[in-house]
């Protein structure tokens, strides 16, 4: 008997891929909000959000991402859904910095759209994933 | 934007070159050259947005004024898409004063810098320090010396010559002032103004007075007593602990305040640690209906020795020529001594004019005053010429002869380097013999020249002192028949030059005409 393999190999690669786009994201944006601050006017209490933001999803990341992996290979749906539900968070960060940040630079959408797609593809495959394992 | 133009500076008239001026008709387009402002547009941080562009096309005839109105794209990649910030991209307009918020905006902006934050975040406003408990008022230049009850007075003429008591001392500002004050010889034990005890008994506050704390108190002291006797003679009393108050005895007021003079003692944080006053008392005659008084106040700071300043740092007109001996010994002495024993001195003239009656009576040199002096020598046929020769060296020169003379007015006795030395310089009027110096020379005249410059910037130019030269001239004594004898002239001066070399007006160049020929003007023939 062939043993089936349930756990998702796009997935797998997706939550890699976003990983490592993820780091370069990150770093990215920060540098993007301290040219901005040298160069625009933007005052403190401006900044603040802004910058609260960006490292609550940072800090979101990295749980999001070890549930992911660890429920994609256990083939466990518990941490998928969790994975899934952190997801939706990160989403609605990442749409905060897509519109309602202080400044919005062709880069920044730019950067923003390519991780909300990476996010909306992920969530897709987590929900099938979950679906092959809970049947 | 197609509404905003830059160079639209003139109202109801078409500026001219402006393209964007809406006063301007087609006829004025036409007589333009070209547009000085070709484009209009926002701010260029943004990804897209609206320009005004104008241009004149000069093939048409007659030319024509072109108006566009495009999206002018910025192709970086980090132009701004969008912003939720809205003055970001727009000067803010301030805020019109209004009865409610003038107090507001006169915290904020009433001082001479405010910043550009705007401090709404600020939380700490209202916990800015209080008063602090502690700290005291010191004195600050100027400031009148308190005592106790009122001020430190110091009795000046104010209008006429009377003496005014509601003058106050200022600290650190030494002051010396007469002035004369009416008085009876009978009720002379009850004019305040003539007892010691007016002067002394309110004690001065060491630092400004406060309400809440009681402030030490400084006890003015009686530093020395000199009595002046009808005649003028002055003597230092001993002891000086005896408080002397007015007292008639017969035809005379004894004891009567002619003069104090008070030193006060500060630290550098502005209190006063020591107040003395010294007395002059006299006595006063019956016929006298007013006496002359005189004060003088004067400041010295703890532990210092006060050296008195003649100009800071170039000489003041008037005050004396600093000067100093270099002591002798070491290769390189760092200090040069100058006391008051040390000044630059003149021989002062005295009503007999006779030089050898006038030794002790000698002038200071003042910066500035060119002086002359003389005394009259009279010689006879005993007098020996050697020690004459000394003698009137010593009424020329004076006992102690300085070697150096300060450069500016507040040189430093350390500063080896500001002291000018004093070149000696001898010259002997030979009364056309060529017979031998074995004849003596006495010297006859000195000339003290002191060359003086300006220095520093040419809005407040300081004198400094550049050379000094004193120059004795020396003659021949003849020996005289006896039974005769002869009056000498001997002459002493002080010469001020000014050597600061004159500002030059500067002119502007000459204008030149530039005539160049083309490069080849001549040509087929260069």
């Amino acid at each position: 008997n062939m043993s089936s393999q349930l756990s998702s190999l796009p997935l797998q690669i997706l939550l890699y891929v976003n990983g490592i786009y993820y780091i370069f994201y990150f770093l990215a944006t920060l540098a993007m909000i301290i040219y901005k601050s040298q160069v625009f006017s933007y005052p403190d209490d401006f900044l603040a959000p802004d910058l609260a933001v960006l490292f609550l999803m940072a800090i979101l990341e990295v749980p999001r991402l070890y549930l992911g992996f660890k429920g994609n290979l256990t083939e466990a749906e518990a941490p998928l859904g969790l994975s899934l539900g952190l997801t939706v968070g990160s989403v609605v960060l990442c749409m905060y910095l897509l519109l309602w940040q202080t400044y919005v630079l062709w880069a920044d959408v730019l950067l923003n759209a390519l991780l909300l797609a990476a996010y909306a593809l992920e969530s897709g495959l987590k929900v099938t994933a979950i679906a092959a394992f809970v049947s | 934007v197609a509404k905003l133009c830059v160079c639209d500076l003139l109202v109801a008239q078409c500026d001219v070159n402006c393209c964007c001026d809406p006063d301007c008709s087609a006829d004025d387009f036409s007589l333009f050259t070209t547009c000085s402002v070709p484009v209009v547009t926002g701010d260029s941080h943004l990804c897209s947005q609206k320009a005004a562009v104008y241009s004149l096309d000069v093939e048409a005839n007659p030319p024509e004024r072109i108006f566009n109105l495009i999206d002018q794209v910025n192709p970086s990649i980090f132009c701004i898409h969008s912003t939720n910030y809205k003055q970001a991209l727009y000067l803010k307009s301030p805020e019109i004063p209004t009865p409610e918020n003038f107090d507001r905006l006169l915290d904020e902006y009433g001082g001479a810098t405010f910043s550009a934050e705007p401090d709404s975040w600020n939380l700490d406003t209202d916990t800015e320090n209080p008063p602090d408990a502690n700290e005291t008022y010191r004195y600050e230049y100027g400031v009148p010396v308190q005592t106790e009850d009122a001020f430190l007075r110091l009795p000046s003429p104010v209008v006429s010559s009377w003496c005014s008591d509601a003058n106050p001392a200022g600290f650190l500002v030494n002051q010396a002032t007469k002035c004369i004050r009416s008085v009876s010889v009978e009720k002379c034990d009850s004019i305040q103004a003539l007892s010691m005890l007016f002067y002394i008994n309110s004690s001065i506050l060491a630092v400004m007075f406060r309400s809440d704390t009681s402030v030490f108190q400084v006890n003015i002291t009686v530093q020395s007593i000199v009595v002046q006797s009808v005649d003028g003679m002055r003597t230092l009393l001993n002891s000086s602990d005896v408080l002397r108050l007015p007292v008639v005895l017969g035809e005379l007021c004894l004891n009567a305040v002619l003069g104090v003079n008070y030193h006060i003692t500060y630290t550098d944080t502005g209190e006063i640690i020591e107040a003395a006053a010294a007395f002059v008392l006299g006595a006063i005659s019956k016929e006298a209906l007013s006496i002359e008084q005189s004060f003088e106040i004067s400041f010295t700071q703890e532990n210092t020795q006060p050296v008195p300043l003649s100009g800071n740092p170039g000489y003041v007109v008037g005050l004396p020529v600093r000067a100093g001996f270099r002591p002798q010994g070491y290769p390189f002495p760092a200090e040069i001594l100058s006391s008051k024993h040390s000044q630059l001195t003149i021989l002062q003239s005295t009503s007999t004019q006779d030089c050898l009656a006038a030794q002790g009576a000698r002038a200071p040199v003042l910066f500035g005053y060119n002086m002359i002096s003389g005394c009259k020598l009279r010689i006879t046929a005993a007098t020996k010429c050697q020690p004459l020769a000394q003698t009137l060296l010593d009424v020329l020169k004076g006992q102690s002869f300085p070697e150096y003379v300060a450069s500016f007015g507040n040189s430093q006795a350390q500063d080896v380097l500001d002291w000018v030395p004093i070149t000696q310089l001898h010259i002997s009027e030979q009364i056309l013999s060529n017979t031998l110096q074995s004849s003596c020379q006495i010297p006859v005249s000195l000339g003290i020249e002191v060359k003086w410059t300006k220095y520093g910037s040419l809005v407040n130019p300081q004198a400094r002192i550049v050379d000094v030269t004193a120059t004795i001239t020396t003659t021949t004594l003849k020996q005289l028949p006896s039974g005769r004898e002869r009056i000498i002239p001997v002459m002493s001066s002080v010469v001020f030059t000014d050597i600061s070399s004159p500002a030059e007006p500067g002119y502007k160049a000459w204008p030149t005409i530039n005539i160049r020929l083309p490069f080849d003007f001549f040509y087929p023939f260069i």
